[in-house]
């Protein structure tokens, strides 16, 4: 025996130590750096399948029925090489859809059947507790042995307390405890508990260590090997050899037995609670799958290696297999050796306590899952939610744990409790059909599979559990010697007069063979609701890669529901945080439109993710019916849309409809140029080809509404009477200035109250607009159909076909309109050419006029000879002259030159003829002259902005005097025998002021003199270097030309300007008038 | 020639196929008729048969699983490259 502290304090130290180590675990998971996502833990974590009633039970099967310990372990490793695709596909799917546990798994499968969830649950409980309670009864019997001690004899306890808790109790709490904080931290149960595997990581090597540690020191230090242990036996009792290592022996085991327990055990391995949860929840990674399959039995055969040899080293040494069961730790305290004993306690310890916190956990999720949601579910969801939520889930764990407890306390140390490991593997086998039909078999329905577990769980109630409760004195024996009623038929261990087969293969075959058929059975008769195909797809085709074929959104939501409706529904589960946490994740990449919800055919899929989200915590099926209750509290559900493309897809996205519309729709784009005809067309088109009754065209006007262009179809005077202004307040409007399309599957959810009431008064049920727009350019109309009869009319496709239909019809009207343009423009630039044609006509015309109004030959005047010339440089200029002879003496001289060449500049040349004339009729002087014609033109020439320069002479013949006065006119030039000069007299130009006083000058002319008038057309003529004619020049050449005739001078003159300037014509107006005296 | 060997064999271990004849295959020599081999009263090396028969095909099966892990480990070795 041990001091009864020491072991105290020893495993108290242990546990301590896990505290530390799940506690680290969970610290490194927070910081990202997990300690377990690694092969070797996980590993090492499914080897939860070794529990004490491997660490124990082992031996004591062993010691009393030999070798059929063993198939209970090679099970398992047959199936490794099943994980490569059955596990793998398990995990796959299960990381798809947030599985929380084997029950949520299968119900999931089968269309989230809240009913088949708790139907499992129920199963479980009933075929785990037991076990449970074989691991509580394992700690506080191996602590019983090791210390002598039956409670927990502790001293601080006793002197407060006047009895001792048992040491289960002791045990059991403190193992919920730890399963509460590291197995239920969050609600989330979809998620890793690193924590939580640290520990079973850890207890695994414990166990390992510590098994291995005995039976070496057994068969090694004790005895001689193991060969010496047999030989020893044989000496002794060779038929008890014989009968522990071979099959078929009377009293011994069967072919039978070991087939039996060896699939019992395959199954096990898979659908135990414990076994799903570590294998596939606490999974991180699929490609661990691989390294597990070969370390994991490497783990369970190290572990057995020396059952063997440890009970025959037992049988030995004992002389009996009295307490074979924990040989493992009488052995080492027998051949004096304490402390072995007390590390095979603590490996004993850590196999019960692995299994008892895997196990709870799971357990307790189904439980909060399919038994205790259906029922929270039911009420209204509450802010609180959350918070209970979690309290649930703990208390649920605490809750499993004791009921374990209270198992072993009633029914006590049996045969019942010795057997339960078969018995629980037999109940999980149960699953084996459900989950692997539901795997492979897309036919396997809801139906078939409640109907088979509750046919094999009532099977296996019958024929195992009852037998064992009737063994432990719960019943009259008389049940199973001649059945109930006395039907000898119906009798627990020999249904249907079976009597062949031990119990076990009883109940195996039995259970299962009813189980298979009624699945079967009831998958075949009975139809999959539509909610089942759906998963069905998930699961069975989970590695079906996407063949190209993009997902066809099959369902819309009747009433769009925004996305803030959404999270709210989460964080009344999930709590806030977490609910804005998983909506950013989602959204991160998806658009969101201007109402804050995302687009009609993304709903679907928003309403799967919150549904998924929700499974995380509270299974699937609570999940689906959360989500839809939510849905129908606010008048919305899924339906199905309306598959209006019906036939085989013939290419990648579109169906044969899609194609031959859009062809046909090139077809009439092509065929016309008419814009009308065109929109006729198509629209004809879109009304024969969809079960639509109204389809209107709508274009932008000039004034900037959208008139209706033409419309197609019966009805609708309202919604094609008016034109629509460009307003958000309509559903026009909305997709004209949105530039998308703007629907509606149903009308009535429609919120702009004065649509509704017209399409309320028309009938129509569902409606699109969609804007009639070339790629990237802004739109041009808006295509609007309608629908009387069809809700849900509008998919992702439709719309799609519809918007590429008003693309192309953008196109055409795009063309049209530039067509248009064109044509508009070539008129204009037609209309232009005439008009400037008119215009150089009339200039022409006017310049023809202007040149008439000049006098076309000089006055014959005695005593001189007179020559004149004006030559425009423009169709009209502002040069004139002209002369006045008065009797047959006087004559008048005038040169004037209205600044610029417009039409204006010759205006007001006519009007300075025209006042000159009539004032020439009084007999004036040149400065009373220029300033009456000042006076007079004033006002008109500061209107017209413009101003005259002007020279006026009067010559008398008889005594051969010029009398002149100049307004700023260039200065005539006076040639005379040996020189020239210039005349010169001051004055302003007309127009600038009103009042101005002319010098008037005189001078004295002798025959021969040459005057010459001009404008400064002439001077200022540039040659192409940009050098003026200039009055040097100008004199030179007349100096030149001195005594030619006046006529000669003027041609000369302008030759040789023209030549000056050459080969440019002209700049400015040239005129000159000569004198030459006789 | 060994390294084609080599590969062909982990080509064939790469197939799901391989994998289910091994279950099979091994389930099969777990059972009745084909047990009964060694379901004698014989102690070889001092070990009864069938007890050493078991535990040989035993660390046989898990050096096959090991043999699978290695050829998938390849396969992802090489994917990655």
């Amino acid at each position: 025996m041990l001091n009864v502290d020491l072991v105290w304090g020893t495993a108290l130290l242990y546990i301590a130590l896990l505290f530390l180590v799940a506690y680290y675990a969970d610290q490194r998971q927070k910081q990202g750096r997990s300690l377990t996502a690694n092969p070797t833990v996980y590993a090492l974590s499914i080897t939860v399948y070794a529990t004490s009633w491997t660490y124990y039970g082992s031996v004591g099967k062993a010691a009393t029925s030999g070798i059929d310990f063993l198939p209970i372990y090679l099970g398992p490793t047959l199936t490794a090489f099943s994980w490569w695709f059955l596990l793998k596909k398990i995990v796959r799917i299960s990381k798809q859809n947030n599985i929380t546990s084997i029950a949520d798994f299968i119900s999931s499968r089968y269309g989230r059947s809240q009913w088949l969830g708790a139907l499992i649950t129920v199963i479980t409980l009933m075929g785990i507790m037991p076990y449970i309670a074989l691991q509580l009864r394992a700690v506080s019997t191996s602590f019983a042995i090791i210390t002598g001690y039956h409670d927990f004899h502790f001293g601080f306890l006793e002197s407060i307390s006047p009895f001792s808790p048992h040491p289960g109790i002791f045990s059991a709490l403190l193992l919920g405890i730890f399963s509460t904080i590291f197995g239920a931290r969050h609600l989330v149960s979809a998620e890793r508990h690193e924590g939580l595997v640290a520990v079973i990581a850890l207890e695994s090597i414990v166990k390992l260590v510590a098994f291995l540690s005995v039976g070496i020191f057994l068969t090694y230090g004790v005895f001689d090997g193991m060969a010496d242990l047999f030989e020893r036996l044989y000496e002794r009792d060779p038929a008890l050899l014989v009968r522990l290592t071979t099959l078929g022996s009377p009293g011994g085991n069967s072919y039978a037995s070991m087939c039996t327990v060896l699939l019992l055990s395959m199954s096990a391995v898979m659908l135990l609670p414990r076994q799903f949860q570590v294998m596939v929840l606490e999974n991180s990674d699929e490609s661990h799958l691989n390294q597990a399959a070969w370390r994991f039995p490497a783990y369970m055969f190290l572990m057995n290696l020396f059952v063997m040899p440890i009970a025959l080293a037992g049988i030995l040494l004992t002389g009996g297999v009295r307490g074979a069961d924990y040989f493992v730790l009488t052995l080492p305290m027998q051949e004096g050796h304490q402390w072995l004993a007390l590390v095979a306690f603590l490996g004993g310890f850590s196999a019960s306590a692995g299994m008892v916190m895997v196990e709870s956990v799971a357990v307790s999720t189904m439980l909060f899952n399919h038994v205790l949601m259906p029922v929270v579910t039911s009420f209204k969801p509450q802010n609180w939610f959350p918070a209970l939520l979690i309290t649930l889930k703990r208390a649920g764990i605490i809750l499993v744990v004791l009921l374990g407890y209270q198992y072993q306390a009633i029914v006590g140390d049996s045969y019942t409790l010795a057997n339960m490991g078969l018995i629980s593997f037999s109940a999980a086998t149960q699953f084996a059909p459900a989950l692997i039909g539901g795997l492979y078999w897309p036919r396997g329905n809801r139906t078939g599979a409640i109907a088979g577990l509750v046919l094999g769980f009532a099977i296996w109630f019958y024929t195992l559990l009852l037998p064992s409760l009737v063994h432990a004195g719960w019943w009259d024996t008389n049940l199973l010697v001649s059945g109930p009623f006395g039907i000898e038929l119906l009798r627990p261990q020999g249904l249907f007069g079976m009597t062949a087969l031990d119990p076990l293969s009883h109940a195996l075959f039995w259970s299962m063979f009813l189980n298979i058929s009624a699945y079967l059975a009831f998958s075949i008769l009975c139809g999959q609701s539509e909610k089942e195909r759906d998963q069905v797809k998930k699961f069975v085709q989970v590695f079906a890669p996407e063949n190209g074929s993009p997902h066809r959104e099959t369902k819309r939501l009747s009433k769009p529901v925004t996305i803030v409706q959404f999270v709210n529904l989460m964080s009344k589960f999930i709590g806030e945080p977490q609910a804005h946490a998983a909506i950013a994740e989602y959204l991160g990449e998806r658009e969101i439109d201007g109402r804050g919800g995302v687009s009609e055919f993304e709903l679907p899929n928003l309403k799967r993710f919150v549904e998924k989200t929700l499974a995380a915590s509270l299974g699937g099926a609570a999940a689906g019916a959360v989500v839809e209750s939510f849905l129908s509290d606010i008048g919305s559900r899924m339906e199905s849309v309306y598959d209006i493309f019906s036939t085989v897809r013939t290419s990648r996205d579109q169906s044969r409809e899609a194609l031959y519309v859009r062809l046909r729709a090139s077809e009439i784009m092509n065929r016309s140029l008419d814009l009308d005809i065109i929109i006729e067309d198509l629209l004809t088109l879109i009304l024969r080809e969809f079960k639509l009754d109204l389809c209107v065209v709508r274009l932008l006007n000039e004034t900037g509404r959208l008139e209706v262009r033409t419309y197609k179809g019966e009805g609708g005077a309202e919604l094609t009477a008016e034109e629509r202004l460009l307003e958000i307040d309509t559903h026009v409007g909305e997709a004209f200035l949105g530039r998308r399309p703007e629907f509606f599957n149903d009308t009535a959810f429609i919120s702009k109250p004065f649509a509704k009431e017209i399409f309320q008064r028309e009938g129509i049920k569902s409606f699109a607009h969609i804007p009639i727009a070339s790629e990237g350019a802004p739109p041009v109309g808006v295509l609007s159909v309608f629908s009387r009869s069809i809700v849900g009319l509008f998919t992702e496709q439709f719309v799609e076909l519809l918007e590429s239909l008003a693309g192309q019809l953008a196109q055409a009207v795009h063309i049209v309109n530039e067509r248009e343009a064109r044509e508009r423009e070539r008129e204009q630039k037609e209309a232009a050419l005439l008009e400037n044609a008119r215009v150089t006509r009339d200039l022409e015309l006017a310049k023809q006029i202007q040149l008439s109004l000049l006098p076309l030959e000089p006055p014959g005047v005695p005593g001189v000879s007179l020559a004149c010339r004006c030559v425009p440089a423009s169709h009209v200029g502002g040069d004139y002259y002209d002369f006045f002879p008065r009797g047959g003496e006087l004559v008048d001289l005038v040169m004037a030159d209205v600044s610029g060449h417009s039409v204006g500049a010759a205006l007001i040349m006519v009007e300075t003829r025209s006042v000159l004339r009539a004032q020439m009729q009084a007999i004036r002087s040149p400065s009373e002259v220029l300033g009456v014609l000042n006076n007079l033109l004033y006002d008109d020439l500061s209107r017209a902005e413009l101003f005259i320069t002007m020279f006026c002479g009067k010559y008398d013949t008889a005594r051969r005097v010029l009398t002149f006065s100049n307004a700023g006119h260039t200065r005539p030039l006076l040639l005379r025998e040996g020189g020239w000069q210039e005349l010169d007299a001051d004055g302003l130009i007309l127009g600038v002021e009103k009042r101005v006083v002319f010098e008037e000058k005189t001078v004295q002319l002798a025959p021969g003199d040459l005057l010459f008038l001009y404008t400064d057309g002439i001077i200022e003529n540039e040659n192409k270097e940009g050098e003026f004619f200039g009055v040097p020049r100008l004199c030179d050449l007349l100096t030149e030309l001195h005594h030619e005739p006046a006529e000669a001078i003027i041609e000369e003159v302008l030759a040789r300007l023209n030549a000056f300037s050459a080969p440019r014509p002209l700049q400015d107006d040239v005129s000159m008038v000569v004198m030459k005296v006789h | 020639m060994k390294t084609r060997l080599r590969d062909g064999v982990i080509k064939k271990l790469k197939l799901t196929d391989s994998w289910v004849i091994c279950f099979v295959l091994g389930f099969i020599m777990m059972n009745y008729p084909f047990i009964s081999i060694f379901n004698k009263p014989l102690r070889p090396f001092g070990i009864p048969l069938l007890y050493l028969y078991l535990l040989l095909g035993w660390v046989c099966s898990i050096f096959i699983v090991y043999l699978f892990s290695r050829a998938e480990r390849h396969k992802s070795d090489k994917e990655r490259s």
